[in-house]
């Protein structure tokens, strides 16, 4: 315990309270590492395995050139992520540049809390409609603004054990998973890998979890051919039979044989990543989680049950939530980020999502990605969340509709008393304001 | 100390003379000034975060102020109507009110009953008493994720025992038929610790003499319970009750925790609501206007509790 230095009690708290005070206003300087690197404010709220990857492509775009510096804040996902978000957009203040769900980007638009993107200088930089599936580009569309640009579709997929699939001879010559044209053709392919499992043939977790339930429910809706309205201040327009229809198919996949009949998201995955099912319904954002688990897998897209070809997605968008002054060189390297990102994103395939910007799916070096390219279709049809101010990604709106649908799925109650609950809980959405927007605040 | 004392005796001679002076009536304003200063750093925080945000969510409640920074406007009693007329209101109401009942009636009798249980001295006094109170220091983020895990319908131990009894399992927190009970069971281990707490110091503070006395008189075990455990632990219960009311209507944070936020129309509280309209659907005026309606509410059965106390002394 012999101080290294020979200093008095009084020279060593001066040097220490110096020391101390030289950090801290280090820490207040933008540290430019180059001179001329501008830093650039990021939000975003991707975290897991997403937020992995991301700080990966962030690095990379990073260290790709010496003009800007992104610095990434990460806030939990859902609600707290859209609260401060809106926070600083409505106070002026906001980062420079934010990803939003493509799905949210709608109740925020008339509030002014988004800056609009200029689509000639996006155009110059190689981003227009042309290098965008077309249902993903379009929703980053509001009245004519252009107030998102996607960096992907995540949609709601069906992942398979190989190994199980084939021994339940549900698998086709070239070894992926043969596509069921009905409700009972997939129920019996469920029954034939429940066969070979001995346990359950299908892993869904749905419990507690509202988004969960909409997106396979959504899916099966919008396979029949529609999609939902929920037109402000109007009435909804929900196909009775076709919801009723998809609920009901929901119910028969878990009777407790070909799916648990109560399973959280978690139990889920677990069981399908331990082998111990041969199906899995979820997102891509889990094929991480499968590649870890080191079992046989591969994706397709939910096979289109009742006749049209469609996934649920959603697409995480980068957006300029509101600055009141914004600092047009800032804005100009923004621009710059976003394309540098766009055009890197082969980099996010890893954690599931499908990138947006076609040039980098059409590549050939994606093509060989597996199992990504065998899902990579799904993009061309996205359906979104019905567009309304209330809907989207972490929103009530998903939330109310596991509410209506659970007791159906977990109880066996009545598919059409769900929908019922479930239209009455649009109604009352639909009833209020939009609460961003400043002209109809009560109306 | 001899420093401390010298420094004394030098203080005492002036200090004497101010405070002959302060008596002859000069200086009570400085008494009164230092008074302020040492209560000051209490009145900032007070004034701070709980005047101020009280009157502040009072002038909300009559704006449609947005948390998106739009709207703003006075609206008058809008909110107030809305709210009065909103059933899912009158239902996370209703939920509030029936966890209260559900959680504080166990809340009180079983922690009287293990207070009994442990002031008769069980053996190992200390560890009952020791792992009785222990969860009541856990977060309630800690308690939900114990919880989440027990009440886990396919592994976990709550369906594990039902299974051993031949049961059907049950989806503890999400079928809408049992969460609420799932709530209570989790909320009843976690605070029980304190009541219990309670009880036993005021166990312990029922002269012994009575006992004896009792005793001799010829009163059982039982006799003594109801007739002097009871009534001299009257106060005790009183207090606990009144705490845990309050505490029970506050129902929040381990309901959110462990049902993932789902708000089920089932477990949703009132405070749930407050938070979802604020928070999630960013109406910050109409959610002001709620929680004054709560306010009210709570403020009416305050005082109709104190009433009704007040009576009951008066019949005695």
């Amino acid at each position: 315990m012999t101080p290294p230095l020979d200093l008095n009690r009084r020279q060593f708290l001066g040097a220490a309270g110096l020391a101390a005070g030289t950090a801290l206003l280090a820490g207040c300087a933008p540290s430019a590492s180059a001179a001329g690197t501008r830093p650039l404010q990021f939000w975003h709220l991707l975290s897991g395995g997403d937020g992995v990857t991301m700080s990966g492509l962030l690095d990379a775009v990073n260290s790709a050139q010496a003009d800007y510096r992104i610095r990434p804040t990460v806030l939990a996902w859902g609600t707290p992520y859209y609260t401060k978000l809106a926070m600083a957009a409505a106070g002026g203040r906001a980062p420079d540049v934010a990803i939003m769900h493509a799905t949210r980007v709608l109740g925020w638009a008339p509030g002014g809390l988004l800056d609009a993107w200029d689509t000639g200088r996006l155009a110059d930089l190689g981003v227009d409609a042309s290098t965008f599936p077309d249902p993903i580009w379009k929703k980053g569309e509001v009245d004519g603004k252009r107030l998102s640009i996607a960096l992907d579709a995540h949609p709601f997929v069906l992942m398979y054990n190989t190994d199980v699939c084939r021994k339940a001879g549900v698998l086709g010559a070239d070894g992926r998973l043969k596509e069921a044209k009905s409700p009972d053709e997939f129920l019996a392919m469920v029954d034939a890998i429940a066969g070979v499992t001995g346990g359950h043939g299908l892993s869904y977790g749905y419990l507690g979890d509202g988004s969960q339930m909409w997106r396979l429910f959504y899916t099966l809706y919008t396979q029949h051919g529609i999609e939902m309205a929920m037109p402000q201040g109007g009435s909804a327009v929900i196909d009775k039979d076709a919801a009723v229809a998809s609920l009901a198919f929901m119910q028969k996949l878990l009777d407790g044989k070909r799916a648990a009949k109560q399973a959280d998201y978690g139990t889920a995955v677990a069981e399908f990543a331990t082998g111990k099912s041969g199906m899995f319904l979820s997102g891509v954002w889990e094929l991480r989680t499968m590649l870890a688990a080191k079992i046989p897998f591969d994706i397709a897209m939910i096979p289109p049950l009742f006749g049209a070809r469609t996934a649920y997605a959603d697409s995480h968008s980068f957006v300029l939530p509101h600055q009141s002054h914004p600092d047009p060189a800032s804005r100009d390297l923004v621009y710059r980020f976003v394309a540098d990102m766009l055009k890197g994103s082969f980099g996010w395939a890893e954690a599931g999502h499908i990138p947006a910007y076609l040039p980098v799916t059409g590549s050939p070096q994606y093509a060989d990605l597996l199992p990504q390219a065998h899902y990579a279709e799904a993009a061309g049809y996205v359906r979104y969340d019905p567009p309304a101010w209330f809907t989207g990604s972490g929103s009530n709106f998903q939330g109310q509709f596991g509410a209506a649908a659970q007791p159906a799925l977990l109880g066996g109650g009545s598919p059409a008393d769900a929908i019922a609950r479930f239209e009455e809980a649009v109604a009352r959405f639909q009833a209020q304001p939009n609460p961003a927007d400043p002209e109809g605040a009560r109306r | 100390m001899t420093a401390a004392a010298t420094t004394t005796t030098i203080v005492t001679g002036r200090a004497a003379t101010r405070a002959a002076r302060r008596h002859a009536g000069g200086s009570r304003g400085g008494e009164q000034l230092i008074g302020w200063v040492f209560l000051a750093p209490f009145l900032g925080a007070f004034a701070l975060f709980l005047a101020w945000p009280i009157l502040h969510g009072l002038y909300l409640s009559f704006t449609d102020q947005s948390l998106t920074g739009s709207g703003g406007g006075f609206v008058g009693v809008a909110n107030y109507v809305e709210a009065l007329g909103d059933p899912v209101m009158w239902g996370a109401f209703g939920n509030t009110v029936w966890f209260t009942v559900l959680s504080t009636v166990p809340l009180v009798v079983i922690a009287l009953l293990m207070a009994v249980l442990v002031d008769r001295g069980l053996p190992g006094q200390w560890l009952w008493r020791l792992s009785f109170f222990m969860p009541y220091l856990l977060a309630s983020t800690v308690i939900s994720q114990i919880w989440i895990w027990i009440f886990n319908p396919q592994i976990g131990a709550a369906n594990n025992v039902l299974k051993a009894f031949g049961l059907e399992p049950i989806a503890w927190l999400q079928d809408p038929a049992v969460n609420m009970l799932a709530i209570v069971i989790a909320t009843v281990w976690w605070t029980i610790g304190f009541n219990f707490l309670l009880y036993l110091a005021a166990l312990q503070n029922i002269p012994q003499q009575q006992y004896e006395a009792a005793a001799l008189d010829g009163a059982g075990g039982w006799r003594q319970f109801w007739s002097i455990t009871l009534p001299q632990l009257g106060p005790a219960t009183t207090l606990i009750g009144l705490l845990q009311i309050l505490a029970s209507l506050k129902l929040f944070d381990q309901a959110y925790q462990m049902l993932g936020g789902l708000s089920s129309d089932t477990t949703r509280s009132i405070v749930q609501y407050i938070y979802e309209t604020g928070f999630v659907g960013y109406r910050f005026g109409y959610s002001a206007a709620i929680s004054y309606v709560f306010f009210a509410i709570i403020i009416i059965l305050g005082v109709a509790q104190a009433l009704i106390t007040r009576r009951r002394k008066d019949v005695r």
